[in-house]
């Protein structure tokens, strides 16, 4: 068995008066995938973005409760909240990698936290490993110095992973990654989950259903800012303790 | 279709043809005629000596129509104008853009539009009371109506062009590139110029060829500030002549069909060609950051 990595307790989130999150209590495993599933406007992303502080940058938003990473509260005043981004990657709905070259994409994270003063050669094998690790290398070997944002929407978003991995993150957060794709490059980034689980812990929010239950080893279904259930995939979605659940899973509801 | 709404159209897109056909004519003429009167200039004069002659003696005896030294006296104002105005144009659209709070951010814009409603007049006027002696004493210069003054308020006078432009350029840069750069640690200082400035840069290129376009093509604030001195400029703090003041001045007190007449037009040509170049090179980067 595994360790948590990510732990709520009593998590709470208002944006102004809205309350956006109630009272949720969320484990994530390490060198697990972890999905979190419900309707639209539940909550899902909110959560998500709860884990690397990325709620910070709304006005007027209000968490309590706490947020353990690595038992660390990352909430508490003394977090250095660039390095906890940096331990904590985040992949977005649409690819947004960088109007530049691909090459400097990747080193982006490197550069942005001062760990990028290496020699060149040394950048470069950084570079090749990190296009490996996403499975990108044959397709971009050669157009290193191409400007990332001309990519097909498959590769932008492998490459908004292969710009997190230079970081060595502990965490991947995934919000809808492949909503963007069609059903081929859908197939392709979940293979790529796969073997980045082997070595990353990873979260991802889906609306598909199917895809949560490919992927993921636990799941925790979210209705109206309530973590309702949570537990391993298995059990979620054939034998859901809680009647919401149910309804959700076998098309009822959501 | 009814024949009514069919009619309608036809007028409609006859109305809407004739109009913009009717700029392109009026811009024609216009050109048409510049090129007609200041070509005329030589007859008696050569282009060699017209651009790059170093004596605007027009009304002497033998009269020099090189034009040089207003070149050069342009060229000093507008650059010392846009070393100015471009840092503190750009800084300023990050300042409104990417840093200021909403309600300062508001007060901010309208200012600037307020500096662009200033008449240039009344820019030339405040310059002449405020800036001129402070450049005077400052500098221990003789007179304070130098190309430096010119380039102050010049700058004043693009901030407006280049600010606006480069907001808007910065504004539309996608924010899930901030999102990102966000997620993967970065300040706010390293997005802005690791990934807005860049992504905007092309709209800002253009927002400072806009704001240079304008800087040329400006007449009366700098005709009341540089000093008026038609002789090749020896520095910043030396009075300096334009182009553009050049023709204002002499205008009304030529005699039409004369050399001195002709060569004030060519002028007009050699102004035109420098807008439309400027204008021209800040289209090509609107066009890109469309893209
Ligand atoms: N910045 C914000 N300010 C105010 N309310 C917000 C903000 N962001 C989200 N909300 C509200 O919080 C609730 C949860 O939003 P969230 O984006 O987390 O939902 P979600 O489950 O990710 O939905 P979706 O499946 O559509 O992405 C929604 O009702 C939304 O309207
Ligand atoms: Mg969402």
């Amino acid at each position: 068995m595994s360790s948590p990595v990510i732990q709520t307790e009593g998590l709470s989130l208002f944006y102004g008066d809205f309350q956006a999150l109630r009272n949720v209590n969320f484990t994530v495993m390490e060198k697990r995938i972890t999905a979190i599933i419900g309707p639209s406007g539940c909550g899902k992303s909110t959560l998500l973005r709860v884990f690397n502080r990325m709620n910070d940058l709304v006005e007027g938003v209000q968490v309590s409760g706490k947020v353990l990473l690595d038992g660390q509260d990352i909430y508490a005043p003394e977090t250095d909240l660039l390095a906890l981004r940096k331990k904590v990657g985040m992949v977005f709905q649409r690819p947004n990698p960088f109007p530049i070259s691909v090459y400097e994409n990747i080193l982006f994270g490197l550069r942005i936290h001062h760990l990028a003063d290496k020699r060149r050669g040394e950048l470069d094998r950084i570079v090749e490993e990190s296009l490996k690790s996403v499975l990108l290398w044959d397709d971009l070997k050669d157009r290193l110095a191409n400007i990332a944002t001309n990519l097909s929407l498959e590769r932008q978003q492998k490459l908004c992973v292969a710009r997190l991995l230079v970081m060595r993150p502990e965490v991947l957060l995934m919000d809808e990654p492949c909503s963007a794709l069609d059903p081929m490059a859908t197939a392709r980034v979940e293979e790529l989950m796969q073997e980045l689980k082997k070595n990353y812990t990873i979260v991802i929010v889906t609306h598909n259903m199917q895809q949560a239950a490919r992927v993921s080893d636990d799941t925790g279904y979210m209705y109206l800012g309530e973590l309702v259930e949570f537990g391993p995939t298995q059990k979620i979605f054939t034998t859901p303790r809680d009647k919401r659940t149910e309804e959700y899973i076998t098309g009822r509801a959501g | 279709m009814p024949v009514r709404y069919k009619l309608k159209e036809f007028l409609f897109e006859t109305i809407i043809r004739a109009s913009g056909l009717a700029s392109i004519i009026a811009v024609g003429l216009i050109f048409f005629f510049l090129l007609k009167e200041g070509t005329l200039l030589f007859q008696t004069q050569t282009l060699g000596d017209f651009l790059l002659g170093k004596k605007w003696y027009p009304i002497s005896e033998p009269p020099g129509f090189g034009i040089l030294p207003l070149i050069l006296g342009s060229l000093l104002v507008t650059l010392g104008a846009a070393i100015i105005s471009i840092p503190l144009g750009i800084a300023c659209a990050v300042y409104i853009a990417e840093v200021a709070p909403p309600r300062i951010k508001e007060i901010l814009k309208s200012g600037v539009e307020l500096l662009a409603a200033i008449p240039s007049v009344v820019l030339g006027f405040i310059g002449i009371v405020t800036v001129v002696p402070w450049i005077k004493s400052t500098f221990d210069v003789p007179t304070g109506l130098t190309a430096f003054a010119g380039s102050f308020i010049l700058a004043f006078m693009a901030m407006p062009t280049v600010v606006s432009i480069a907001e808007d350029a910065l504004h539309s840069v996608p924010k899930i590139y901030k999102e990102g750069a966000y997620a993967l640690g970065a300040t706010q200082w390293q997005t802005i110029y690791r990934v807005v400035l860049p992504a905007a840069a092309s709209g800002i290129v253009a927002a400072v060829m806009l704001g240079i376009g304008r800087v040329v093509g400006e007449t009366m604030a700098v005709m009341m500030v540089t000093g008026n001195s038609a002789s090749m400029p020896k520095g910043i703090f030396y009075p300096v002549r334009t182009l553009t003041a050049t023709v204002a001045a002499e205008m009304g007190e030529t005699v039409q069909g004369s050399d001195h007449y002709f060569s004030l037009f060519a002028i007009g040509i050699v102004l035109f060609v420098i807008t439309f170049a400027v204008n021209m090179t800040a289209d090509v980067f609107i066009h890109r950051r469309r893209k």
